[in-house]
């Protein structure tokens, strides 16, 4: 198959999900594409809003149009890490013998709903951190490859913050995308209640499998960038680093740590899977602007001052893609 | 033509395109830039003391703008990739076209490159460059205009000066124009006396030399009067060479005392007397026949005055006699030459019957006589004074300096001696005559030596020798008439330098300084208006004083003598007497000195010895003008030259 079909296939495969979720999904267009361009990148999503605005769902509706392994972890202040990744345990085998046995947790699936991540201690959420970047799990002083591909869609609560634990600033880095989810439209909401309320079932068909999935993100990684549309990703997550000489003056203000190299990684793999779904060969910057949000905005640390005085890291990112040019300035030589 | 040239022919249309629009932005931008410095000039020229030339080369500097503009414009060579970049964001192609470029020059790019590159093409063919980069007017044009109208505006803005500047830039100009003044009357003098000596000519060109530099560069006032001063003094040392001569002394004295009594030269006297004497006529030579005539017809106006009324026969006869006398005295005024208008209109009035209009008529056709009378009267003083003042013989005009009679004479006898047709008491007349002029000869150099030559040859009977030696006497005086031409002319220069350190000094035009009045138009002496003119110029111009007219009558309040004046006996504050103590430079003092008038406080702007040279000036002006008494020339003369010591 050649390249041109493969986009095009890409094109078509994405079109489908987006028609199976929307089955299920009512609005949240923007939530819906993003997840899928987190999906097509490789990477994990933070779904973060207020209870009952379909978080779950969408996760599980992923799960059932992907046609891959799913697992719910509901996070609990209880929870273990053993309860996530497993545990060896005394087994007897058919000869009498007894001997550990390493029983998977729920951690070994393509797609992990990480229900209220925010709800489990530090060491709960350390558990995830080496599967979320290395793919992999120790236990038992033994390494275990999860099968790819392996997704982690958590979501989070931001109220009722009484007996939560945020995130650890190195497992926030590890999520590719964090995502707001809003209210839905009043339209919106009319069509959520015309559908729940009046025994209408509604159900998601598979699109694509486990392999299809592994070649699109393949041929995702294999879209061409210019080079000044890599140095403009890279202008970007250098104007968040505060107190250096890229930095912009909002990012000095308000910034206590900027993005990692993970949030410029994020940034030219969310924007070729946005230039792919928007018919184009090629990166643009348009592509690496409009992920910058998702991207980035759980990767600003901010200061005491901007905490004091409100000030989001979604404002930050959006001064910054101002005051950023997409034409490199001309520097001196 | 496949995608990537495709691509790179649109790309590098647009990049030359796009330079020609740098070019021609980078005129205007230039041109602001120039109006700009132009305008800042304009505004430093009107507040601060620029010179001139400081605007003319902003106005140069903002004209050479356009072309360096351009060059610089034209120079940024447009880098393809860069202005593939720039038709994406100006056409929103997201980056199509310069990832195209760029993916065609990357080998691992493998498929995608195709891809992308068709994907460019074909967004790339619909390009309309003239609507992506017009020709029109960049907003530095419009910026220009606003400059350049701003600097109209500032051009009738009055310029702000100090004082000071102001003035300087007055004595400058001003010591431009006398230069130039200058240097037009001395090229005049050169031209129309030619300088017979070597030095005399040397001075001369040093005038032109001076005045040349100081129309060329005119420096500060100070530095011009110094300049003058040095040339001055050459001159005057040169002439004062020749002065020291006693023949040409003698010969300036004569000048001098003909000049004062009248005409110059015998030629001048002759000439006026030619022109009384046609405006007399017959009557020239007859002043007893016009005053007889007058006595009779002031006869004939007392009879007139007494007429017997008209109609009666007394009355009748008494106008036929009448009638019949003025007839006979127009006859005879006639006869000398002079038509009296009065008598014949008085004779038609008389016909007609108008004896108002009669009477007078014969009063004019009196005062016309009266008129006559006093021209006759002047003929014949003239021929007495120029009978008196012409030496009669060569011993006379060699005593009164009248050298050109001199050399007339000694030629008029060297034609005689040689043509060799003398006789004895004709020989011995010639030499009674060269003896006598040998005492006033000694005045003349080598003059007595040459008339002494000529007795003895004249005594032995030489009568060839005597004419040559003679000669040779003519030709001496000649040589000393030549170098009283150069001291006159020296004088001149001297006089013209004086005038124009004078003018100078005083900041005021060369002809501000004149020495002596001149006629303007409309033959009045002096220039200007009002009471400012020479009212005595006419004086010197004697063609202007052979017309006689009668003054009676005339008020003319501003000549009268005002004797004491009538103010109060307390002098007013600022007339008092002041001492004030001056500096004739840092760190020496000058003496105090007592001054009447208005006390000046504050600093002198004007150099002592621009001062002195300035009161020098106007010393010698009055000591030439003879304004000062003789017994204190002397005095004054000493007290100026010990002052510029």
């Amino acid at each position: 198959m050649s390249t041109e079909q493969q986009v095009q296939r890409f094109r078509e495969i994405h079109g489908a999900l987006r028609a199976e979720i929307a089955k299920v999904i009512v609005g949240q267009e923007a939530i819906v594409e993003n997840t899928l361009t987190a999906i097509f990148a490789g990477g994990h999503v933070l779904l973060e809003g207020v209870p009952g605005l379909g978080k779950t769902l969408l996760v599980r509706t992923l799960g059932e149009v992907l046609d891959l392994s799913f697992n719910r972890i509901q996070f609990t202040p209880d929870l273990m890490p053993a309860d996530i990744l497993g545990t060896n345990i005394v087994m007897e085998t058919p000869g009498g013998r007894r001997e550990f046995q390493f029983q998977r947790g729920p951690i070994f699936a393509h797609l992990i709903l990480a229900d209220e991540i925010n709800r489990a201690t530090p060491k709960t959420q350390s558990a995830m951190l080496e599967a979320m970047q290395e793919k992999s799990v120790t236990a038992g002083g033994e390494i275990r490859r999860l099968s790819e591909p392996f997704f982690v869609l958590a979501t989070q609560n931001p109220i009722d913050q009484e007996g939560t634990y945020p995130l650890p600033e190195a497992q926030l880095d590890r999520f590719f995308f964090k995502l707001l989810v809003d209210y839905p439209t009043g339209a919106e909401l009319t069509e959520v209640l015309t559908r729940t309320t009046e025994g209408i079932v509604t159900s998601a068909g598979k699109v694509m499998n486990r392999e299809t999935l592994m070649e699109l993100q393949k041929l995702v990684r294999q879209v061409p960038v210019a080079s000044h549309v890599k140095d403009y990703a890279v202008r970007l997550a250098q104007a968040t680093h505060p107190k250096t000489p890229t930095a912009t003056a909002i990012a000095n203000q308000y910034l206590r740590f900027g993005s990692s190299p993970r949030g410029a990684q994020t940034l030219l793999l969310a924007g070729k899977v946005r230039a792919l779904t928007h018919g184009r060969f090629h990166v643009s910057f348009d592509d690496v602007a409009a992920v910058a949000h998702p991207a980035l905005r759980h990767r600003l640390i901010l200061n005491f001052e901007a905490e004091a005085e409100g000030v989001t890291t979604d404002q930050i990112v959006t001064q910054i893609l101002q005051e950023v040019p997409r034409e490199a300035p001309a520097t001196k030589t | 033509m496949d995608e990537l040239q495709q691509i790179e022919a649109t790309v590098k249309t647009a990049a030359l395109r796009k330079r020609w629009q740098m070019a021609w932005a980078g005129i205007w931008l230039a041109f602001l830039g120039g109006v700009a410095l132009f305008l800042l000039t304009l505004s430093a020229y009107k507040l601060a003391p620029l010179p001139e030339w400081v605007l003319l080369a902003a106005a140069a500097v903002a004209a050479a703008a356009l072309p360096v503009g351009f060059l610089c414009g034209w120079m940024r060579r447009q880098d393809l990739p860069g202005v593939a970049r720039w038709l994406d964001q100006r056409e929103q192609l997201q980056e199509r076209l310069s990832t195209a470029m760029e993916l065609a020059h990357r080998p691992s790019a493998g498929e995608w490159s195709h891809l992308v590159l068709r994907d460019a093409a074909a967004h790339a063919r619909g390009f309309d460059l003239r609507r992506l980069l017009p020709w029109r007017l960049p907003p530095a044009a419009k910026w220009s205009l606003v400059g350049l109208v701003l600097a109209g505006g500032l051009g009738f803005v009055p310029e702000h000066r100090s004082p000071a500047y102001a003035q300087k830039q007055r004595e400058r100009e001003n010591i431009r124009q006398v230069a130039q003044g200058l240097e037009l009357l001395t090229k005049h003098n050169l031209e129309q006396n030619p300088p017979a000596l070597e030095p005399t000519s040397r001075a001369l060109e040093a005038v032109m030399d001076v005045t040349g530099a100081l129309v060329k560069n005119p420096p500060a006032r100070g530095e011009a009067l110094r300049e003058l001063g040095k040339v001055a003094e050459q001159i005057q040392k040169q002439a004062a060479e020749l002065q020291d001569k006693p023949a040409i002394r003698k010969l300036d004295q004569a000048a001098r005392e003909q000049a004062a009594a009248g005409p110059a030269n015998p030629g001048d006297w002759q000439k006026q007397i030619e022109a009384l004497q046609e405006k007399l006529g017959e009557a020239a030579g007859k002043p007893e026949a016009i005053e007889k005539l007058r006595d009779d017809l002031l006869k004939a106006q007392a009879k007139a005055g007494n007429l017997p009324a008209k109609g009666t026969p007394e009355g009748d006869a008494a106008r036929q006699e009448m009638a019949r006398t003025l007839a006979e005295l127009a006859q005879r005024s006639r006869n000398l030459g002079q038509n009296l208008e009065g008598l014949e209109e008085a004779l038609a009035a008389l016909e007609a019957g108008d004896t108002d209009l009669f009477l007078k008529d014969l009063d004019l056709a009196v005062k016309d006589l009266d008129q006559l009378r006093e021209m006759a009267k002047a003929l014949q003083q003239m021929r007495q004074q120029a009978a008196k003042k012409m030496g009669k013989d060569l011993a006379e005009q060699l005593k009164y300096g009248q050298a050109e009679a001199a050399i007339q004479t000694l030629r008029k006898m060297e034609a005689m001696l040689q043509s060799g047709q003398l006789s004895a008491p004709q020989m011995g007349e010639i030499l009674k005559e060269v003896q006598n002029a040998l005492d006033p000869a000694k005045d003349y150099g080598d003059v007595a030596q040459k008339l002494a030559k000529a007795g003895q040859c004249l005594k032995k009977g030489l009568a060839g020798e005597a004419g040559q030696a003679l000669g040779e006497a003519a030709r001496e005086i000649e040589q000393l008439l030549e170098q009283m031409g150069d001291a006159q002319s020296l004088a001149a220069a001297l006089e013209a330098l004086q005038r124009a350190q004078l003018a100078i000094s005083t900041c005021q035009g060369l002809g501000a300084c004149r020495g002596l009045p001149q006629a303007g138009q409309g033959g009045k002496p002096g220039e200007g208006v009002g009471t400012w003119a020479e009212e005595t110029g006419w004086l010197y111009y004697p063609d202007k004083r052979d017309q006689l007219w009668d003054n009676t009558g005339i008020e003319r309040p501003d000549l009268d003598p005002r004797g004491h004046s009538d103010r109060e006996a307390s002098r007013p504050d600022n007339l008092t007497p002041s001492k004030v103590r001056g500096q004739f430079a840092p760190g020496n003092s000058m003496p105090s000195i007592t001054l009447k008038g208005v006390s000046i406080r504050g600093a002198s702007s004007v150099q002592y010895e621009e001062a002195a040279a300035a009161a020098q000036t106007e010393a010698q002006n009055a000591l030439s003008q003879d304004q000062v008494p003789r017994a204190y020339r002397g005095a004054v003369k000493d007290y100026f030259d010990d002052l510029k010591k």
